[in-house]
């Protein structure tokens, strides 16, 4: 109960914590910092994928109203990573692991699973991001571009995240 | 899990998962300019593409009255060719002699009579394959008509009855046919080589006459059955058979295979031809 409590506290700081990012760390037109494909990430395994989608649109949508920016955007783009939250981890932890219900974190499964489902997580996350926000009119150069940059900061950033939501990692 | 769990499980999920996007995309679109011009451009997109299948699925299933009305139509064409060729730019002549409906025609000189039938069905693979029409006694079908189509001889009618006929297919390998090499050359006797769909064998030309190969074969107008000048198809190789006529392989033009719409044709002198013939 405890642990549960922990870890809501804990994601609605790093739901503040992401408003702050998006009004005040605008580093450059080529980097969009966000950790919320992580915290989805770290949403307990024993939360139901539909669950987890109503998660994701309910942080997307707090953070698109609180913060600068258009609304819906990151909603749309973090609900499919809801989405494929499950069998990503299956895929990559492998069922021992999910039956386990261990909780998603370097300790119990290692660096470069975790590194792996992050990817994946922010691949998706930003693909969609990166398109939606450009709408079709910023060339295709650069949406690659900002999808890359954008990609490599926030999956170091992600680990961040991970270990603070983690209590296994902690 | 059981298998029905999961599957309710998935549809569940994905129903969720396109109501949330959806929401999303709603307040991306009422929220930016943008995001609105290229949500309406995928959303045409998406419109353009169902409704370009809609339509292709809907023009796919009438294609059988399209066909029924191109074969109609190419009926009547083929009607006011025979006229032109025969007696100049005249309209063609509906006659009353074969079946007194609208659906025959006759040539300008009255000596035949067409009328337009479809397949009903065809045999293709044995050696003595057969044809039904969809046209019998009370359209005016009568046996000994022949099976025409724009694109060569089909067969010759051998039992009618009221609604229905029964031809004899070309595809037979002891039916023949009076073929002549171009609209003036010799004329022999144009047998199926029972092989091929395509093949047949032009025999009984004489060998003194020089044969180029890709000439065009016509019907020659010499049998009671069927009109002259009709193509079959094209010459190919050829040989001497015992040393006295050409057996010429013909490439038929007409696809046994792919017919639907033919041609009966009755030559209106049939009783007299047969009564002269039988009176000698």
């Amino acid at each position: 109960m405890k642990t549960n409590r922990n870890f809501t506290v804990t994601y609605i700081l790093l739901v503040i914590a992401q408003m702050v990012i998006c009004n005040y760390f605008r580093i450059s037109p080529y980097v969009f910092i966000t950790i919320l494909p992580a915290m989805v990430l770290c949403i307990p395994l024993k939360v139901s994928t539909a669950a987890s989608m109503l998660i994701a649109f309910g942080t997307g949508l707090a953070v698109d109203v609180l913060a600068e920016g258009i609304i819906g955007l990151n909603t749309l783009a973090l609900v499919p990573v809801a989405l494929i939250r499950q069998p990503v981890l299956k895929a990559v932890m492998g069922d021992e692991l999910m039956e386990k219900g261990n909780p998603f974190g370097s300790r119990t499964a290692g660096i470069g699973k975790v590194m792996l489902c992050v990817s994946v997580a922010y691949a998706v996350f930003l693909a969609i991001y990166v398109l939606a926000d450009g709408a079709g009119v910023r060339p295709f150069r650069f949406n690659i571009l900002r999808f890359a940059a954008s990609c490599a900061c926030d999956v170091i950033l992600a680990m961040l995240a991970i270990h603070v939501l983690n209590p296994s990692d902690r | 899990m059981s298998g029905n769990q999961k599957t309710f499980s998935l549809i569940f999920n994905a129903a969720i998962f396109i109501l949330l996007e959806i929401a999303a995309l709603g307040m991306l679109r009422s929220n930016g300019i943008l995001q609105d011009t290229w949500a309406m451009k995928g959303a045409h997109a998406l419109y353009a593409c169902l409704w370009g299948k809609t339509e292709s699925i809907k023009y796919y299933f009438s294609l059988q009255k399209e066909n029924a009305r191109l074969a109609e139509e190419n009926f009547n064409l083929a009607g006011r060719i025979r006229d032109f060729e025969n007696r100049g730019p005249v309209s063609c002549i509906h006659a009353d002699t074969l079946s007194r409906t609208a659906a025959t025609t006759a040539d300008s000189t009255d000596r035949y009579a067409y009328m337009q039938a479809e397949i009903v069905k065809i045999s293709n693979n044995s050696q003595h394959n057969y044809i039904i029409v969809d046209k019998g006694s009370e359209e005016g079908v009568v046996p000994l008509s022949g099976i025409i189509t724009g694109q060569g001889v089909i067969g010759i009618i051998d039992a009618v009855s009221r609604h229905y006929s029964y031809g004899i297919s070309f595809k037979n390998t002891d039916m023949t046919v009076s073929a002549r090499i171009g609209k003036t050359g010799p004329v022999g006797s144009l047998v199926w080589d029972g092989i091929h769909t395509d093949g047949a064998l032009l025999n009984e030309i004489p060998h003194h006459i020089g044969i180029e190969s890709g000439d065009t074969v016509y019907t020659s107008g010499f049998s009671s059955i069927f009109p002259p000048d009709i193509p079959l198809g094209t010459t190919g190789e050829s040989r001497i058979i015992n040393g006295a006529t050409y057996e010429i392989r013909v490439r038929l033009f007409e696809d046994f295979k792919a017919l639907r719409y033919v041609t009966i044709v009755r030559n209106r002198g049939t009783d007299e031809i047969s009564s002269l013939v039988s009176d000698r």
